[in-house]
């Protein structure tokens, strides 16, 4: 009744006003953490002094802070003591400021906040190891810590570069979550970022691949490169899914019916190929173009 | 003392997860707060020194996979300056970061220079030398020892306020020489069959692509407007050569070629426009996006190639000039809403449309005896709706549940047409594929040290493009993971099965994944690290395929693809003795197989059993173990060295041959600090 009164007398800001301490009374008992929070991306919140209390310094964060000078400490009297919190309850004030971020707009379905993956999973405020982003580990070492399948992965003989440190998980992934994909049935995968254009995240490096070509190999542009790669780590060095060439084009080209653009079966191959003959087997070879061609539609030059 | 020196040791003690390449070493030079200069805190550390690489076996294997070589290097270094009141007079933080600089084939620089609410500067620059193997060992694989350079820059103006400026560019490059090959047969026709013959051709890679970006993000009566311009422009001008009589890899069909020339330039532009809404509310929050992608490229193609066939010299140009088009055109529109703290519903509906279409117009000339020429025109056109729900629901605070539906629709729309020269048949295909699929998953966490997530997605599609894509699938998965203070316990399996089965073949793949690792902690000077992960993959496929030379008939089979890899990875790493570090670790990937040999049975005769064994499992065998130490000589100077092993093995002979190595390598360096 009385928090009524108060609201309708114009009183309550005044009050929760009142509830800020500021920083300078929060460092008297947290010297560790204040001595370099000035290399703190939060320190600016600080720096600008335009900001209001409840987004200023600590307390933009973790609360007022009075509850807790009050009661001489204690965790639990801080209004957002993260180690406390359900995660839900940390994704919901981390996003009180970083929700707009274009690269955060679909955090709420990604794959990591339905599995209450979020923020402080990844993110280390006061002890990071990377001053960019706060990340809490190498960001490598992150990844892994879940996804053991990958790193596995990336062991291959053949593999893109994450553990020499040329490339990072984030080249390729959104771990806030990303867009529908463009390609595929725009539903898996779902946590893959897509170039500025709208497509794949390959071809922001693979940029000859981007086309477009009079002649598109229709799976790259339908079904995307998994179609025919495995981009973490094979056991081939141009990382296709089968060691040898052919046996990953006849996967698909083996007429079939209802696939392909004309729904009456990818081609099968002519008769002039023996595949008895090695010549035969390097389909590659002759067809080198394979992604697309400007001069012809079997992909010869 | 020990610990407090130990103290940036014990954050790295818990990454050890990856096991990284010997070089650059972790452990930093100089004080782990850094130096007071004026106004500015100043934290640096550089790691100098000299790398070696000793390879026997298949080096263009170990370049593919490692390509670490030899010489001086500036293996790492990494800078930080910040104002210490955030009111620098230029700049309020510089952020410097790189690996690799001098020889190294993996190079990157990062660089961050921001001044509070004034300007933030990104910039990100790598150097990737890659190398494939060649024609015959690669089976079909062309070779390419080309360098990649990117670089990306981005300038944001006025950072913290409301409306922000950005400015941006981005440069990729790749230049290098490279094998390719060219079928020919000099009889006039388009496509040579079983008369042609081919050959190896130089390839001088030149391509390049810039980007230029504009935008703008407004803050405005609770809404962030984002609006962003590109011009991305793109140029390929490699040109291939062969100079000199060459058999061909068909000799038996008497085509030789003795000169080969063509030029190719491909050049064009893809302009992107992007402009994205987001409101974000305690109980609502709203995003929508739109892009419209018009990207086009220009070509010519002028080939000429003198050879001869059995009767005589021929001489053969072939000339093509064209344009593509692909103009794209997506929206996404996502709803988060939060009916209580408990609860968060997500919807998000997305559209795309992409168009592609081109003219090309072939022409060859032979010998002045014959001409063949036509106008080819191909139309790819793709529209996607997809539309996803989403639920997640906290029921108790160690409990919580997620569930989803999503719905897709893609038409695609198909004209390809050929005149020779003639009339265009007007034939037009047209297909549309429904996808339907659920996902479910709960995550428990009955301790504090605990958590235990169980997911899983259940999905059908109607009309799949390709017998290999998601059709009749479920994906299963599950992780367990315990976490205390100096021990981590993990554990997981997820499972990808698809089937795709039609009259004339069928395709389907499983997939299980198992994995372990744990990390521990013991001493505040030592800690272990061990995982192990299982990948299993089989599949099934339909194959149609001619056998013989004069076969007419088709005959079908289905081909078996097994591979078990077995992949484990243990890191030691531990300080003796004051002022030491040392790192050991080993890793091992094996594809076990199923155990089913490698090649035909002797005597074996069916075409099936012949094309098909040898191909079904992939045996190998891969290690590497390495060992490093770095001690500090002073507090801003560390001696390192290290050695790393490489073992890759294959037990099957790829068309016979074996691109199996063994090479050492290592380093020994300076990290130092000013």
């Amino acid at each position: 009744m009385s928090r009524w009164l108060l609201l309708l007398c114009g009183c309550l800001p005044l009050l929760a006003a009142d509830s800020y301490v500021g920083s300078t009374v929060c460092k008297t008992c947290h010297a560790d953490v204040w001595l370099n929070f000035y290399k703190n991306p939060h320190y600016k919140s600080i720096a600008s002094g335009d900001q209001p209390p409840e987004r200023t310094g600590c307390e933009g964060c973790h609360g007022a802070g009075k509850p807790h000078v009050d009661a001489h400490g204690g965790k639990t009297t801080i209004p957002r003591a993260f180690s406390l919190m359900q995660p839900k309850a940390v994704l919901d004030a981390c996003l009180s400021c970083h929700a707009r971020d274009l690269s955060k707009s679909n955090i709420r379905r990604s794959q990591h906040s339905l599995s209450d993956v979020v923020c402080t999973n990844c993110h280390s405020i006061h002890k990071p190891r990377s001053a960019q982003f706060l990340l809490a580990k190498q960001q490598t070492d992150l990844c892994y810590g879940c996804h053991a399948d990958v790193r596995a992965q990336f062991a291959m003989p053949f593999k893109h570069r994450v553990n020499e440190g040329f490339m990072a998980c984030t080249d390729c992934h959104n771990p806030h979550g990303a867009f529908a994909p463009t390609w595929g049935m725009a539903d898996r995968p779902r946590m893959v970022a897509r170039a500025e254009g709208n497509e794949e995240p390959c071809l922001k490096c693979h940029a000859d691949k981007r086309g477009p070509f009079a002649y598109e190999h229709p799976p790259v542009r339908v079904e995307g490169c998994g179609a025919c790669h495995v981009a973490h780590g094979s056991t081939n060095a141009k990382l296709l899914e089968r060691p040898v060439v052919f046996t990953l084009c006849l996967r698909c080209h083996n007429g079939a019916d209802k696939f392909g653009t004309r729904n009456n079966g990818i081609p099968a191959l002519s008769n002039t190929h023996n595949m008895l003959d090695p010549r035969y087997q390097r389909c590659t070879l002759c067809h080198v173009r394979i992604h697309g061609s400007n001069s012809d539609g079997y992909f010869f030059r | 003392m020990r610990k407090i020196l130990l103290t940036g040791w014990i954050l790295t003690a818990q990454a050890l997860l990856a096991q990284p390449v010997v070089a650059p070493t972790p452990d930093q030079a100089g004080s782990p707060r850094g130096a007071n200069t004026g106004d500015y805190n100043v934290m640096d550390s550089f790691e100098t020194g000299y790398r070696f690489a000793v390879v026997d076996g298949s080096m263009g294997t170990y370049r593919s996979d490692v390509n670490y070589g030899n010489g001086l290097r500036l293996l790492s270094g990494n800078l930080s300056v910040n104002s210490r009141d955030g009111h620098g007079r230029w700049f309020d933080q510089i952020v410097l970061n790189a690996i690799g600089l001098g020889n190294d084939p993996y190079q990157s620089v990062t660089l961050r220079v921001e001044k509070n609410k004034l300007y933030r500067y990104d910039l990100l620059w790598r150097l990737d030398d890659y190398f494939n193997p060649g024609l015959p060992v690669a089976a079909g694989l062309h070779l390419m020892d080309t360098s990649r350079h990117m670089q990306d820059h981005n300038l944001t103006l006025l950072p913290q306020s409301k409306i922000q400026f950005h400015l941006g560019y981005s440069r990729n490059t790749q230049d290098g020489p490279a094998l390719s090959t060219v079928q020919l047969c000099f009889n006039g026709n388009i496509y040579c069959g079983t008369a042609g013959n081919e050959f190896p051709v130089f390839e001088n890679v030149r391509r390049e692509q810039d980007e230029y970006r504009v935008g703008a993000d407004v803050d405005l009566a609770g809404f962030k407007l984002t609006v962003l311009h590109s011009w991305v422009f793109f140029k390929d001008d490699s040109g291939y050569q062969a100079n000199g009589a060459a058999a061909g890899d068909n000799p038996s069909t008497g085509v030789t070629l003795s000169q080969f020339q063509r030029a190719e330039p491909y050049h064009g532009a893809s302009p992107y426009w992007l402009g994205n809404l987001n409101k974000s509310g305690k109980n609502l929050a709203v995003n929508g996006r739109v892009t419209y992608v018009d990207g086009k490229r220009n070509f010519i193609l002028d080939e000429n190639a003198f050879g001869a066939v059995p009767l005589g010299a021929q001489n053969q140009q072939v000339l093509v000039g064209g344009d593509a088009a692909r103009p794209s055109l997506t929206g996404d529109l996502s709803v988060s809403v939060f009916p209580t703290s408990r609860l968060t519903l997500v919807n998000n509906t997305s559209i795309d449309s992409t168009r592609i279409d081109g003219t090309s117009d072939y022409e060859q000339f032979n010998l002045a005896t014959q001409t063949a020429g036509f106008i080819a025109f191909r139309y790819l056109g793709l529209r996607t709706i997809a539309n996803a729900t989403d639920a997640h629901y906290r029921l108790r605070n160690w409990l919580s549940f997620y569930g989803g539906y999503h719905y897709s629709e893609r038409r695609i729309k198909d004209i390809e047409e050929y005149a020779v020269p003639g009339p265009f048949s007007g034939a037009t295909y047209e297909q549309e594929n429904h996808l339907e699929a659920g996902v479910a998953g709960i995550r428990i966490k009955p301790l504090k040290a605990m958590t235990i997530n169980l997911e899983s997605e259940i999905g059908r599609a109607d009309r799949p493009f390709t017998p290999v894509s998601d059709r009749n699938y479920h994906a299963l998965g599950g992780r367990f993971e315990y976490r205390v203070k100096n021990l981590t316990l993990g554990t997981s399996y997820k499972e990808n099965y698809n089937n795709n089965s039609v009259t004339l073949s069928s395709y389907s793949s499983h997939a299980r994944n198992y994995s372990a690792n744990a990390s521990w902690t013991p001493r505040d000077w030592f800690a272990l690290d061990a995982s192990y992960s299982k990948l299993h993959l089989d599949s099934l496929s339909g194959m149609v395929f001619f056998a013989g030379p004069a076969a007419t008939a088709s005959l079908t089979s289905n081909q078996v693809y097994i591979s078990n890899i077995h992949a484990a990875n243990l890191v030691a790493r531990l300080a003796p003795v004051k002022r030491v570090e040392l790192y050991l670790g080993y890793s091992v990937t094996r594809d076990t197989g199923d155990g089913r040999g490698a090649a035909a049975p002797a005597g074996a005769t069916d075409p099936a059993t012949l094309i098909f064994t040898p191909v079904q499992t992939f045996p190998l065998n891969y290690q590497s173990p390495l060992a490093r130490v770095s001690i500090r000589l002073r507090e801003k100077l560390r001696w390192n060295a290290g050695w790393q092993y490489y073992n890759y093995h294959e037990n099957f002979g790829l068309f016979s041959f074996y691109q199996g190595y063994h090479a050492n390598t290592g380093y020994t360096s300076l990290t130092w600090a000013f």
